[in-house]
């Protein structure tokens, strides 16, 4: 009797690890599979980079078997990427220092005093990230148009700026509020005025808060299109989406020269990703969830 | 120390270039919109006054209310596809092995990739002759599946809407997570000790501790996907034959390829208008299942 209850335990119990190994077993395969899912289109997208037309279209999901580096040389002077680059580089560093300086700088006054219209401020700056975007095109359009900014970088820089403040003012808000009182009146004491205090010690304390605005607003810069599209017309002026946008029509059929445009472009974000990656995850899910 | 006079000052000083900034790219242009939305003009020379006309055009034009249903289709195929997918891998993804994060990484990468990329590959994807869909379809053996997947009206829509589920989870994942992960031990234990493990635990206890976070997803997501304009308009543009048209890609369509400043204007407000009634109704009907 009792051998026999024992056996009858020591089979469920082999049962219940059974069940929960091929349970983890699929668990395991499944986000494997799912994440491969994820991945594959850009994987596929850099692999077929290195091919040839050919290769593409006899094998389009190969491993490449050759390198031919002469795509990206190719795309580098057809698509005009060399000057692409340097555009999105000027618009988006620009963009991103304004963007950290005025965010910093609004978020110290926010953070740090109160005054009769503060209230009224923050429900204004929360409200822009309400607007869809591209809702504000053609009012963006024409005001720029009368005011001349249209076809130069500031038609890019200032509502870049414009857009990301939002986002930037709440994350560093929400570091800048955290900051001790005790050190202000300690630098008061040392004699620093509210610019001193600014400066020297707000600033300083949120580099942590700051990088992630820059991280994000960067990327962000670098990979807008609906701006560019409509307030660029000056082909010397073009950022790279919009370069990369050309081949949707112009050279869809040239897979490889495509393939190779996209890859270029696509390489600093990823590298971008790949050091910050824990910061971007933290500040675009914070900058989701406060819009 | 510091006179009152020098702080409002400094206060001034402080926050008006900002706000300056903010004000003309971001609040103007709205009110601006609104009202050019009562003008004629082309671009050049004079804007003619001209009343509602533009707002009564864009109203009764068949093709503003199926950009507004399509715009409805991305908004449900990013609920019904976002939200489950990032809450079913939140569930399996508690811990934060090497493994885990690998695939928290994975499924968040989407969102640094621009997207332009993004419409530009998964068109190739659906692409009728070379598109992988078309391929894989055709190797399992279903072959009368095939079909130009951005070009048929009666699909397109639906192949529209994938790369932007595709692209999106990943923030939707971190939020679950960091939900998952906050949720007190004790909620834990005192379901072990009545005995809910598995399927009762994760219907009795976890989803209905999660109500909340799922919530805000869901209105997120929702706000999210009205904003949904690159990846359609690189793939589609919204044709063939205005099939796969949103409200933005019908504003940019009408504006700036027949030069309609007006027209364009009336549009946008209306956009808006819309945008921000479907965040309202969202929010109101998200409260009250409370």
């Amino acid at each position: 009797m009792i051998t026999q209850t024992q056996t009858y335990k020591k089979k469920s119990s082999l049962d219940f690890s059974l069940k929960a190994g091929l349970f983890k077993t699929i668990k395991v395969l499944f986000l494997t599979l799912f994440s491969l899912l994820m991945i594959y289109p850009l994987y596929w997208l850099i692999t077929s980079a290195f091919k040839t037309n050919e290769e593409i279209f006899a094998s389009p999901y190969s491993f490449p078997t050759s390198v031919a580096w002469e795509n990206f040389t190719r795309a580098w002077e057809v698509a005009n990427l060399g000057q692409a680059m340097i555009n999105s580089s000027i618009v988006s560093v620009s963009a991103t220092a304004l963007t950290v300086f005025l965010g910093a700088l609004t978020a110290y006054v926010l953070s740090r005093f109160t005054f009769k219209l503060k209230g009224f401020l923050v429900v204004l700056f929360l409200l822009g990230m309400l607007i869809p975007v591209h809702s504000t095109l053609v009012p963006l359009f024409t005001l720029m148009n009368s005011v001349g900014l249209l076809d130069s970088y500031w038609a890019l820089i200032l509502p870049y700026t414009a857009f990301e403040l939002p986002i930037a003012i709440f994350l560093t808000v929400a570091y800048m509020s955290a900051v001790p009182k005790e050190l202000e009146e300690a630098a008061v004491i040392d004699g620093s005025g509210y610019w001193g205090i600014f400066f020297k010690i707000m600033l300083p304390l949120s580099v942590p808060a700051l990088s992630t605005v820059a991280i994000l607003a960067f990327l962000r810069y670098w990979n807008e299109f609906v701006f560019a599209l409509v307030f660029i017309n000056d082909s010397a002026l073009k950022t790279l989406p919009l370069s990369l946008a050309v081949f949707s029509d112009g050279f869809s059929t040239d897979y490889a020269l495509t393939m190779a445009a996209m890859t270029i472009a696509v390489i600093p974000t990823i590298i971008m990703y790949v050091l910050f990656q824990e910061q971007i995850m933290k500040g675009m899910v914070a900058g989701a969830v406060k819009g | 120390m510091q006179s009152g006079l020098k702080l409002r000052g400094l206060l001034v000083m402080t926050l008006l270039p900002a706000l300056l900034l903010y004000s003309f790219f971001v609040i103007v242009p709205i009110f601006w919109s609104s009202y050019y939305g009562f003008f004629s003009w082309s671009g050049l020379g004079e804007a003619t006054y001209i009343g509602f006309q533009n707002y009564i055009e864009v109203i009764q034009d068949p093709v503003f209310w199926r950009a507004f249903k399509n715009n409805l289709i991305i908004v449900a195929a990013s609920v019904l596809g976002q939200v489950p997918i990032a809450l079913g891998l939140a569930l399996i993804l508690r811990k934060s092995s090497l493994f885990q994060r690998f695939v928290r990484s994975a499924v968040f990468l989407p969102m640094v990739i621009s997207t332009v990329v993004v419409g530009l590959i998964w068109g190739y994807i659906f692409d009728q002759e070379f598109g992988i869909v078309n391929n894989l379809l055709t190797a399992v053996g279903l072959e009368e599946w095939t079909r130009a997947w951005l070009a048929d009206p009666s699909v397109n829509m639906y192949a529209v809407s994938v790369p932007i589920i595709w692209n999106y989870i990943g923030p939707y994942l971190i939020i679950f997570i960091a939900a998952i992960q906050n949720m007190p031990a004790e909620i834990e234990e005192a379901a072990l000790l009545d005995g809910a493990t598995g399927w009762r635990k994760l219907f009795y206890i976890i989803l209905p501790n999660m109500w909340g976070t799922i919530k805000v997803v869901i209105i997120l997501c929702i706000s999210g996907s009205l904003k949904a304009f690159d990846q359609v308009f690189v793939m589609t543009g919204g044709g063939p034959a205005q099939s796969t048209e949103i409200l933005a890609t019908y504003m940019y369509n009408n504006t700036f390829m027949v030069y309609r400043y007006g027209f364009g204007s009336a549009i946008s407000t209306l956009i808006i208008i819309l945008s921000l009634i479907l965040i309202g109704i969202s929010q109101i009907l998200m409260r009250k299942k409370d």
